[in-house]
């Protein structure tokens, strides 16, 4: 019943792009770019793990590598303080970057297309360390210091100064990778990959090959993850090896928990609550002795990761969906709660 | 029907974001609240912003730079400290009848993404007019950075000591009151190439930017006079096990160079041991990390007879250093008193001070802080003010101060734990080493600097011996 495929509100998604739009006019420019861009560019890396996730039942840790990939290919491509500064025209080096990444992404799933389970799991987290690794001692690639200042496409103007251009350029990029993966999804090539996630014994013998069209999905996954990687280096203005460190690999992962790992729309919502509360929990900590102070507001988001893993496993969207089955039929039968996020179930 | 269920869900999650963004408007409101005194009392507020680490490598430091930064305040703003702990701030702080404010104690995790996020939240977000920060290299590059674009506000790095941060970066309102990486190993090279005979040497650091600073301080200066580097070797970041590098170590060299840091350095010396039988410390020198007190409460017997540098001198018994260390105690007790001497609370102090003589010099005129700026330039800290010694900045706005070298020694106190005693002052360091790094040379790393015979810095041959507490 948490269809993946479930239908997506057109009035419901006009709406919240619409209030996105407006959401310059409203929210002060630190809100727009620290909060809300913030938000849309990790939606998208996170939609990338939930894509995988919910479709294809492989919950990929080396998002963050490959959107690591991107970006250090994006600023080392273009006029920067650091790194190659190879002086490529801004959408050139997009470009490229994408493909890199690409590229290291198909390389990635070939290898890990096999395996599943923990062993993905860990595969891919090696990934990550490794790109992370690779990045911190090619000082030739990431710098001194990281690459700062690289040169950004002029659509996106000064983020520094006005972050509305480079807002709306994250948001229509949101919406079109969300447009883009909720097609996909539908399309046979999806609903053969979620086949493959339940049931890869009997889609092996139906014909397909399994073990390609989890690289062909792996890959699709790369590229937004390189979308994301490159927005991430326009959203900072640098990027460095702590960048793209395995504490960022594990936000991802928190940020698509918390969204919930089942539906797409859950990679924003849990990138803005995370985003939310990592900037205003450091004001609102409470301090409690020597325990608890401003210093440990990490602490405030694991408790709420804990509270929402606790009471839903499907995260926030989840636990919504849980809820208005609850409300709005009253209960359901015992079991049926229970099973929601199960992907089997998801894929009926 | 699924639709506005979900998107009923999507506007509470935005609802939560408008809710925390007019909190944020509150918050400018409280700040506009401020703004109604200042309105009534013409504008009586000076916004800072702290920042500094709490998580990640350097997350321990979070309290002791607090402190630096506080106990600055409450000695020449006549503010008292909120707590035992530094981070709840302090209350009272006044400088030329303006009321400063510290709009937030920033908590970065040694990452450039997190200093910039905690930077914008603290100067866009709480309105800090000046922030003082941040902890760790790379932060301070990016923090130069940021500065450079937002002209209207000022910044005083805490003890961030990548060399680029001021040397390359250069920009004008970015002000760095202590010495860079580099700079701490100053002396280092002189006193091993002319005092111990040392004509050919290696050098062993972790693969990353700050041990390369660190490491081109020695190498600028050792190879200028004459000194030969046979072999540079790296231990990758994080590496735990030591023993293949040092097996690396040549043994046709005088001596080695040691740029492992933190806990590293721990494995690395008993690895050491274990392998070559005993730590020939008369061998060997090492940067910043050799005197941390943790450090010495671990290994500190092995590492009796090193050398190494910084900024500070524990064992100082200057009466402007005993004075600091007993008004840290003061105010925040035996335990952040003892880490007085660290470079982490005393660079954070020096920027405090810096920052109070600022303030003063344009009489609390925040308006136009060009003013303030072109001030903080030309500010001098001595006395009290630099406990340590001296600071005054270069046109980089980077400080040129005194660096001491010291000796690990036997206990002295009892405690069982080994200690320092300062042997020499390095006079008036300044970051360039008499013009070999520039802002056009390739920054350190691997294998820059070269290893060449050139004019040495200025200090060589000048180095003053000190003798404390004998």
């Amino acid at each position: 019943m948490t269809a993946s495929v479930g239908r997506t509100s057109w009035p419901a998604l006009g709406v919240v792009v619409a209030a996105a739009a407006l959401a310059p006019l409203v929210f002060t420019d630190f809100f727009v770019s620290v909060i809300l861009t913030k938000s849309l560019w990790l939606g998208v890396a996170a939609a990338s793990l939930i894509f995988l996730s919910a479709y294809g039942g492989m919950v990929s840790l080396a998002q963050v590598g490959i959107y690591g990939v991107a970006g250090m290919t994006f600023a080392n491509l273009v006029v920067a303080d650091g790194g190659a500064a190879a002086a490529w025209s801004p959408w050139i080096a997009t470009i490229a970057a994408i493909v890199v990444a690409v590229a290291v992404g198909l390389f990635f799933g070939v290898i890990a297309a096999r395996s599943v389970g923990i062993y993905f799991l860990m595969i891919t987290l090696a990934f990550s360390v490794l790109v992370y690794y690779f990045f911190s001692q090619v000082t030739q690639l990431s710098g001194f210091g990281g690459v700062n200042n690289p040169d950004l496409p002029s659509l996106v103007g000064q983020p520094g100064q006005d972050p509305a251009p480079l807002y709306y350029t994250t948001l229509v990029v949101a919406v079109l990778v969300f447009l883009g993966l909720r097609y996909v999804s539908r399309a046979p090539f999806g609903l053969a990959l979620q086949g493959l996630r339940d049931e890869p014994a009997r889609m092996r013998a139906l014909g397909f090959n399994v073990t390609r069209h989890r690289i062909l999905a792996f890959t699709l996954a790369a590229f937004i993850a390189a979308v994301a990687g490159v927005l991430s280096v326009w959203y900072n203005g640098r990027i460095a090896p702590g960048s793209i460190n395995l504490a960022q690999t594990i936000d991802i992962l928190i940020i698509a928990v918390i969204g919930g790992l089942y539906r797409l729309e859950g990679a924003w919502v849990g990138a803005l609550t995370y985003a939310l509360l990592d900037n205003y929990s450091r004001e609102w900590t409470p301090t409690v002795g020597d325990v608890l102070g401003a210093e440990r507001f990490n602490t405030i988001l694991g408790v709420v990761f804990l509270i929402i893993v606790l009471l839903s496993p499907g995260g926030l969207v989840g636990l919504w969906e849980r809820v208005r089955g609850l409300g709005g039929r009253g209960p359901g039968p015992p079991g049926e709660v229970a099973r929601e996020p199960a992907p089997a179930e998801a894929a009926k | 029907m699924k639709g506005i269920r979900l998107l009923a869900l999507i506007g509470a999650v935005l609802a939560l974001g408008l809710v925390a963004g007019c909190g944020d408007d509150d918050d400018g409101g409280g700040g506009g609240g401020g703004g109604d005194q200042a309105a009534e009392g013409g504008g009586d507020t000076i916004k800072v912003g702290f920042l500094s680490d709490c998580e990640g490598a350097f997350g321990s430091f979070f309290e002791p730079t607090a402190s630096g930064f506080n106990q600055a305040l409450i000695d020449k703003a006549g503010a008292k400290p909120a707590s035992k702990k530094p981070s709840e701030g302090v209350t009272g702080a006044t400088v030329a009848g303006k009321q400063i404010q510290i709009v937030g104690y920033g908590c970065s995790d040694g990452t450039a993404d997190k200093a910039i996020e905690e930077t914008r939240r603290l100067v866009e977000q709480e309105g800090a007019d000046i922030l003082v920060g941040p902890l760790s290299g790379d932060e301070g590059i990016a923090v130069a950075n940021y500065a450079k674009d937002h002209p209207d506000k000022t910044f005083i790095n805490g003890i961030a000591g990548a060399q680029d941060a001021t040397l390359k970066v250069q920009a004008p309102n970015f002000f760095r009151y202590h010495p860079d990486g580099a700079q701490w190993s100053a002396g280092l090279g002189d006193y091993a190439y002319n005092e111990l005979g040392w004509k050919r040497a290696a050098i062993i650091g972790d693969d990353y930017s700050f041990p390369y600073t660190s490491l081109a301080g020695f190498v600028a200066e050792y190879c200028a006079i004459g000194g030969k580097i046979t072999k540079r070797i790296w231990a990758p970041l994080g590496e735990k096990d030591y023993s293949s590098y040092i097996s690396q170590i040549p043994d046709d060299v005088d001596g080695l160079y040691v740029g492992i840091g933190g806990s590293g350095l721990i494995n690395f010396v008993k690895q050491y041991k274990q392998q070559r039988g005993e730590v020939d410390t008369d061998r060997m020198m090492g940067n910043v990390f050799w005197d941390d007190p943790l450090v010495l409460k671990e290994v500190g017997n092995d590492l009796v007879g090193g050398t190494t540098s910084a900024m500070t001198a524990a064992d100082s018994d200057d009466p402007d250093v005993t004075a600091y260390i007993d008004r840290l105690r003061k105010s925040y007790g035996k335990e952040l008193a003892g880490l007085g001497p660290s470079v982490f609370t005393y660079g954070y102090y020096t920027a405090g001070q810096a920052l109070i003589k600022g303030l003063e010099a344009v009489n609390g005129d925040i308006s136009d802080q060009k003013k303030l700026q072109a001030a903080l330039a030309k500010v001098r800290l001595s006395g009290d003010e630099a406990p340590y010694g001296d600071v005054r900045l270069d046109e980089n706005h980077q400080a040129i101060s005194d660096v001491f070298l010291k000796r690990i020694v036997k206990d002295k106190t009892g405690d069982g734990v080994a200690d320092v005693a300062t042997f020499r002052r390095i006079p008036e360091v300044n970051q360039t080493f008499g013009g070999f790094f520039t802002a056009e040379a390739p920054p350190p790393d691997r294998n820059n600097p070269t290893c060449e015979k050139r004019q040495p810095p200025p200090w060589v041959g000048k180095a003053e011996e000190v003798s404390f507490g004998t």
